[in-house]
């Protein structure tokens, strides 16, 4: 018999650009930099894993040999058809803003739009199942700004990804673009980063690297609250991608906690840190810690809602999760929530142009 | 159920092939002694093809923090997902958790074939 399919919302999929794909969409000396002086941004990760492909799934390759996350057609066989997305949330695999542009903002001015224009052109423009993030250069908020404005009101551009750096987001520093992404409809997320503190140093090992991206999750998602942004920016809501979730009940637990003993430090906050998160903040699966189907909903108990846990593969990623595979069987309900629902309701545009936007 | 998977001399030691036993996706894999070993070609985690992995070898386990001993050079199977560690000759069992173990199935060498059964 037939199994009626999942819907699946899948919030973390990196479409990968090579510094070669950007070109036409730079001008010069940007462009240049990359074909006549081989620039490449420079990454810190100083590890390596063996038997993965770089940081990819070794079997994502596509067969014509471009690197994982290149080819359309092939990420539309081995996810969007291979799976069955109902939708896929674009992240993209370039980050232009974060510590690795070591100064050189210019640069991140220039790519940040590059890779929009990219992605919109090459991808959300040619799959209907594919929604994007708009990239930002952050270290220059009134140029963030001006990116936002340019591309914001694509009606697939469903978020503004932010870079996790060395200034926590709740940094007033940062209000301008929260300020744009209200205007324009626009969520926004972060990813892990690397390094996995904001403040920058690499642990001895991958395994640690790895085990404790929560860290700098909490530390955004507690700069965020008690800096007051949710408070100021009512229709801002945050996706964070890539540290899983089953922090957040401790994190949530230990704000509340706080803010009783600390309250006077930061009166604009109003109600329990925890309640705000629930309204604000929501968690991607991945990469999503072993549980058993009792263990899971326990978690979520702690969490005080269910609709704060959304799936995420991050294709094309070497820890990439199976949608059928990586979570334990969960009831309906709770299954159309994390798989699709919460990501359904936590994207405005999703919802109203969803699957609607002529090609 | 039986299934001829190739000649013998078409899977050179420390590579593998993928196959099917009837319905079972399987891999067989040739240790770097000649050997030749099959096993389930799914990851007991979240069923990746194993086949599309490694096969490599691993480090011993130690009691020193900072210590390497690279062994088992052509008998580990390394999943092409989340790297997890399957040792071919010992029975497929994961490195991390000996617990576990990947099904194997009988492999013969019948006229210069290599033919898997259960
Ligand atoms: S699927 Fe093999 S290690 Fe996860």
């Amino acid at each position: 018999m037939a199994k009626k399919k999942k819907p699946i919302i899948d919030v973390d999929i990196h479409e990968r650009a090579t510094y070669y794909d950007l070109v036409p969409y730079l001008d010069n000396p940007w462009a240049k930099y990359i074909t006549d002086a081989d620039w490449t941004q420079e990454k810190h990760l100083p590890y390596p894993i063996m038997g993965i492909d770089g940081l990819d799934r070794a079997d994502a390759k596509s067969p014509d040999g471009r690197p994982a996350g290149n080819s359309l057609s092939f990420l539309q066989e081995q996810l969007l058809d291979g799976v069955g997305h109902e939708y896929g949330i674009l992240t993209s695999a370039m980050d232009p803003s974060p510590s690795s542009m070591h100064g050189f903002y210019g640069m991140a001015e220039a790519l940040a739009p590059a890779l929009n224009d990219y992605e919109i052109e090459n991808w959300l423009d040619k799959d209907d199942r594919l929604y994007g993030s708009v990239h930002i250069a952050a270290q220059n908020p009134q140029a963030a700004v001006r990116e936002i404005e340019r591309v914001g009101d694509h009606p697939k551009m469903v978020q503004i990804l932010l870079p996790i750096d060395r200034t926590p987001w709740g940094d007033p520093y940062y209000h301008p673009i929260f300020e744009a992404a209200e205007r324009h409809n626009l969520m926004i997320a972060m990813h892990h980063n690397e390094p996995p503190s904001y403040y920058g140093n690499y642990p001895r090992y991958f395994v640690e690297w790895h085990s404790v991206m929560p860290n700098t999750h909490m530390v955004q998602i507690s700069s965020m609250i008690f800096n007051g942004v949710f408070e100021k920016y009512p229709n801002l809501k945050l996706m964070m991608l890539e540290a899983g979730f089953i922090y957040a009940p401790a994190l949530m637990r230990k704000m509340d906690t706080q803010y009783k003993y600390l309250r006077h430090e930061v009166p604009w906050i109003t109600e329990m840190p925890s309640e705000t998160m629930k309204k604000h903040v929501k968690f991607s699966t991945q990469p999503v810690d072993e549980l058993s189907k009792e263990e899971f909903e326990q978690f979520v108990e702690l969490m005080g809602s269910d609709e704060m846990v959304c799936f995420s593969t991050d294709y094309p990623h070497w820890d990439y999760d199976s949608p059928h595979n990586a979570l334990p069987k969960l009831d309906k309900d709770l299954e159309d929530k994390v798989f699709a629902e919460n990501a359904r309701s936590f994207y405005p545009k999703l919802q109203a142009v969803g699957g609607k936007v002529p090609l | 159920m039986k299934t001829v998977v190739c000649k013998q001399e078409e899977l050179e030691p420390g590579n593998m092939i993928e196959a099917k036993l009837g319905p079972i996706p399987i891999v067989v894999c040739r240790t770097l002694d000649g050997e030749f070993y099959a096993l389930a070609n799914k990851c007991l985690h979240q069923g990746a093809t194993l086949s599309k992995g490694m096969i490599c070898g691993a480090a011993a386990p130690t009691d020193t923090p900072g210590e390497y001993d690279y062994i088992k050079e052509g008998e580990i199977l390394r999943c092409p997902w989340h790297g997890i560690e399957y040792d071919i000759k010992n029975e497929g069992r994961m490195l991390a958790d000996p617990q576990r173990k990947l099904k194997s199935f009988n492999v013969d060498i019948e006229e210069g074939n290599v033919v898997v059964s259960r």
